[in-house]
C-alpha cells in the first residue's frame, strides 16, 4: 500500500464529526487528573464540575442539533438527525445517573470520582455504539459499554447482593457478547465465501451486509447468523426468554446504576436493534419478524406478569422495564411495514427516560445505607413527609403505567398506532392485557405513597423524606415531572418529527 | 496427509478441553487450556492464518494463562469441591449437550456451501502489515475506543479490589 493510499484513507477519518464523543472522553479523563491534583477536601466538587461539563457539553450540542445525513470514519459511523436524538438522551440520561450518583455514593464508602469517569465512559461509548454502521465498531463500543457496567454494577462491594448482581451480570454479559460475537462471525463468513451469490469482501459494514443477504434471500447459515445477533441483542435489552438476569441484578446493583442499566443501556440497545432490522436484516424479514413478535408478546406477559408479585421496588421496576422492552419491541416489529414506528421508539424512550428518571430519583433519595433493601411498604405515607417527592413519584409511575395526561400515554399511542397500521392485531391485544395488569402494580405503589394512613415504615426513611432532595437533584425532579405532563398535552416538533418520518 | 494433521490436532484440542472441565487440580486444569490453546494455533497455522496464531500464543497462552496460574497460585490451589452426581444437572447438561451437537450439525450439514476456486490474495489475518494498515487507516476510531476500555478495565480492578482507604474505612 503506498502512502497515498494510506492519506486518502486517514482522511476519511473526520474526528470532528464525533465532537460530542470526544469532549465527554476527555471530561472523563479531566476528572481523574482533578482527582490527583487537587487536595481530598474539595474532591466533592468534582462530581459537580463532571455535571456542570456534561451541561455544556448537551448545551453545545442543543445548538448544533441540526445534521445533516452522512457518513464518517470510512462508514464505521453514520451521523443522522435520529444520532442527534439519541446523543441527547445518552447526555441527558449521563447527567441524571451522575446527580443520582451524587446522591448515593456519600452514603457509601467507595471512591467517587471513578464512578462518575465510568459513567462518563460508557455514556460517550453508547453514542459511539448507536451511530454504527459497521460490525466492528458495534461490537468495540459495545464492550467498553458492557465492560463500565460491570464494574458499575459491583460498585457497593461491601453488600453481598451487590456481589452477586455484579457476577450475575457478567456471566450473562459475556454470554450474550459471546453469543454476538458468534452470529457476527457467521455473517461475515458465509457473506465471503466464494461460492454464493453477491459475495462481499466487507461484510462488517451494513449495507454490504444487506446486499450479500438481499442476493441469498434463504441461506441458512445466514439465518442461524441473524437469530444468534438477534439473542445477543435481546439479552441488552432484556427481552424473553432472555430476562432472566434482569431482577437480580437490577436489585443488587446502586439504585444510579440501576437506573443507568434500565434506561441508557436498554435504549442503546433498541436503536441497535432497529440498525440490525430497518438495514441490514433488511431482507430476511421473513425470519426477523416472527422471532420479534413472539418476543415481544413474551416479554409484555412475563414482564408484567412477574411484576404482579413483587414488593422490592427495585425489582419491581426491573420487572417492568421488561414489559416495556416488550412495548418497544412491538413498534421495532412494525418497522418493517410502518416507516413511522421508528420514531414511535424513539418517542417511547424518550417517554421511558423522563418517567424511570423521575422514579429512579424518589428510590435514590429514600434509599438508605442497605441499597437493594427498597421495599414498597416502606412508602406508606410518603405525601404527608413530603408531598415533593410524593408528587414526583406519581407522575413517573402515572407516566409508566401511560395514564393520561402523562407522556408515557402518548409513548404507548404512538407504539399501538405503528402496531395497527402495520396489522399486528393479536400482539396489540396481548399489549393492551399488559397495560392494563400493569396498572394494577403501579397503582399499588402510588397507593402506598398517597393514600395510606399509617406513618413511614421507618423514623430513617422518614427524615430522609424530610431532607428532601439537594437542589440540583431537587430541580432536575421538577423538571422530569413537569416534562411528563407537558410533554403529554404538547409535543409539538418533536411530535411531528416521530409521526412524519 | 493434510487431513490427518488437521484430524490429530483437532483431537489433541478436544482432548485438552475435556481436560480443562474434567481436571480435579486447577493448576492442572490451567495447563490443558495452555495445550488447548496450542492446539488451537496449530489449526490456524494449518489455514495460513499464521498472525492469529503467533498472537493466540502470544497473547492467550502466554499472558492470560500465566495470569491464571498466578491467581490460582495466589488463591490456594484447593481442588474445590468434589464432583457430585445431581440428576437434575445431569439432565440439563444432556439436553444442553443434545442441542448444541443438533445446532452445530444443523450449521455443518445445511450450511455447506462449496469451497469454490481460492480468493486471490492473502486474508488479513495472514500478514501483519495487511493487518496493521487496516488497524491504524480504516479501523482507527475502534483502537482508540480500545484504549478508553483498557483504561476503564484498569480503573475497575482497582476500585473493586483495593483496601478500603482512610476516605473509606471498612463498615
Amino acid at each position: 500500500m503506498d502512502p497515498s493510499n494510506l492519506q486518502e484513507l486517514a482522511a476519511g477519518n473526520t474526528w470532528t464529526a464525533i465532537w460530542p464523543e470526544l469532549s465527554l472522553g476527555c471530561l472523563a479523563l479531566l476528572l481523574l487528573v482533578l482527582e490527583t491534583l487537587l487536595p481530598r477536601f474539595i474532591h466533592g466538587k468534582i462530581q459537580t464540575f463532571s455535571i456542570a461539563g456534561q451541561v455544556f457539553i448537551l448545551a453545545a450540542l442543543l445548538l448544533d442539533l441540526h445534521t445533516p445525513y452522512h457518513e464518517s470514519f470510512n462508514g464505521l459511523l453514520v451521523q443522522s438527525s435520529a444520532g442527534q436524538a439519541m446523543r441527547v438522551f445518552f447526555l441527558l440520561s449521563s447527567i441524571m445517573v451522575s446527580l443520582l450518583a451524587r446522591a448515593s455514593l456519600w452514603k457509601h464508602r467507595v471512591s467517587k470520582v471513578e464512578f462518575h469517569h465510568i459513567v462518563l465512559v460508557v455514556s460517550a461509548a453508547m453514542m459511539l455504539l448507536v451511530q454504527s454502521r459497521n460490525f466492528v465498531m458495534l461490537f468495540v463500543s459495545l464492550e467498553t459499554v458492557t465492560v463500565g457496567l460491570y464494574i458499575l454494577v459491583s460498585y457497593y462491594r461491601s453488600s453481598a447482593r451487590t456481589l452477586e448482581a455484579g457476577l450475575k451480570y457478567l456471566v450473562m454479559g459475556s454470554l450474550s457478547s459471546g453469543l454476538l460475537l458468534f452470529g457476527i462471525v457467521l455473517l461475515y463468513g458465509v457473506a465471503g465465501s466464494a461460492s454464493l451469490p453477491g459475495r462481499s469482501s466487507d461484510a462488517m459494514q451494513y449495507d454490504e451486509l444487506a446486499r450479500f443477504l438481499a442476493a441469498n434471500p434463504h441461506n441458512f447459515l445466514a439465518a442461524a447468523g441473524i437469530a444468534l445477533v438477534l439473542s445477543g441483542v435481546a439479552f441488552k435489552i432484556g427481552a424473553f426468554p432472555f430476562q432472566i438476569w434482569i431482577p437480580d441484578v437490577y436489585q443488587g446493583a446502586p439504585t444510579p446504576v440501576t437506573a443507568l442499566l434500565a434506561v441508557a443501556s436498554k435504549a442503546a440497545g433498541f436503536v441497535v436493534l432497529l440498525g440490525l432490522v430497518g438495514e441490514a436484516f433488511a431482507p430476511y424479514a421473513w425470519l426477523v419478524v416472527p422471532i420479534l413478535t413472539f418476543m415481544a408478546a413474551a416479554t409484555i406477559l412475563f414482564g408484567n406478569l412477574a411484576a404482579l408479585k413483587q414488593h422490592n421496588v427495585k425489582r419491581l421496576i426491573g420487572l417492568s422495564g421488561v414489559s416495556h422492552a416488550g412495548f418497544i419491541l412491538l413498534a421495532v416489529v412494525s418497522v418493517p411495514r410502518v416507516p413511522m414506528a421508528v420514531g414511535a421508539v424513539y418517542f417511547y424512550l424518550f417517554a421511558y427516560l423522563i418517567a424511570s428518571f423521575a422514579v429512579f430519583g424518589v428510590m435514590t433519595v429514600l434509599a438508605g445505607h442497605d441499597d437493594s433493601e427498597q421495599e414498597i411498604g416502606d412508602y406508606s405515607g410518603l405525601s404527608r413527609e413530603s408531598p415533593f417527592l410524593a408528587g414526583v413519584l406519581a407522575c413517573g409511575l402515572g407516566s409508566l403505567a401511560g395514564i393520561p395526561p402523562f407522556v408515557g400515554f402518548m409513548g404507548k399511542l404512538f407504539v399501538f398506532v405503528a402496531a395497527f397500521k402495520a396489522g399486528h392485531y393479536g400482539l396489540l391485544l396481548v399489549a393492551i392485557a399488559g397495560v392494563v395488569i400493569s396498572i394494577y402494580y403501579y397503582f399499588g405503589w402510588i397507593r402506598a405513597a398517597y393514600f395510606n394512613d399509617e406513618p413511614l415504615a421507618s423514623p430513617e426513611i422518614a427524615r430522609r423524606a424530610r431532607d428532601g432532595a439537594g437542589r440540583l437533584l431537587a430541580i432536575a425532579l421538577a423538571a422530569l415531572a413537569a416534562s411528563s405532563i407537558v410533554f403529554g398535552l404538547y409535543q409539538g416538533p418533536l411530535g411531528a418529527w416521530v409521526s412524519l418520518r | 496427509m493434510e487431513q490427518i494433521a488437521f484430524a490429530s490436532i483437532a483431537a489433541f484440542t478436544l482432548a485438552c478441553a475435556l481436560g480443562v472441565v474434567l481436571a480435579k487440580n486447577t493448576v492442572n486444569g490451567a495447563m490443558c487450556l495452555l495445550l488447548c490453546l496450542a492446539g488451537v494455533a496449530g489449526l490456524f497455522i494449518q489455514l495460513h492464518a499464521y498472525l492469529l496464531a503467533f498472537l493466540l500464543v502470544l497473547v492467550y497462552a502466554g499472558a492470560v494463562v500465566a495470569l491464571f496460574l498466578f491467581i490460582i497460585m495466589l488463591l490456594g490451589a484447593h481442588g474445590g469441591q468434589p464432583w457430585r452426581f445431581r440428576a437434575f444437572q445431569a439432565f440439563a447438561g444432556v439436553v444442553a449437550a443434545a442441542l448444541l451437537i443438533t445446532g452445530l450439525d444443523m450449521i455443518s450439514l445445511r450450511g455447506k456451501t462449496d469451497a469454490g476456486p481460492p480468493v486471490a490474495g492473502a486474508g488479513v489475518g495472514s500478514s501483519l502489515k495487511l493487518y496493521a494498515d487496516q488497524l491504524f487507516t480504516t479501523y482507527l476510531l475502534p483502537v482508540e475506543v480500545m484504549g478508553f476500555l483498557l483504561l476503564v478495565a484498569m480503573l475497575g480492578v482497582i476500585v473493586l479490589s483495593r483496601r478500603p482507604t482512610e476516605g473509606e474505612a471498612t463498615e
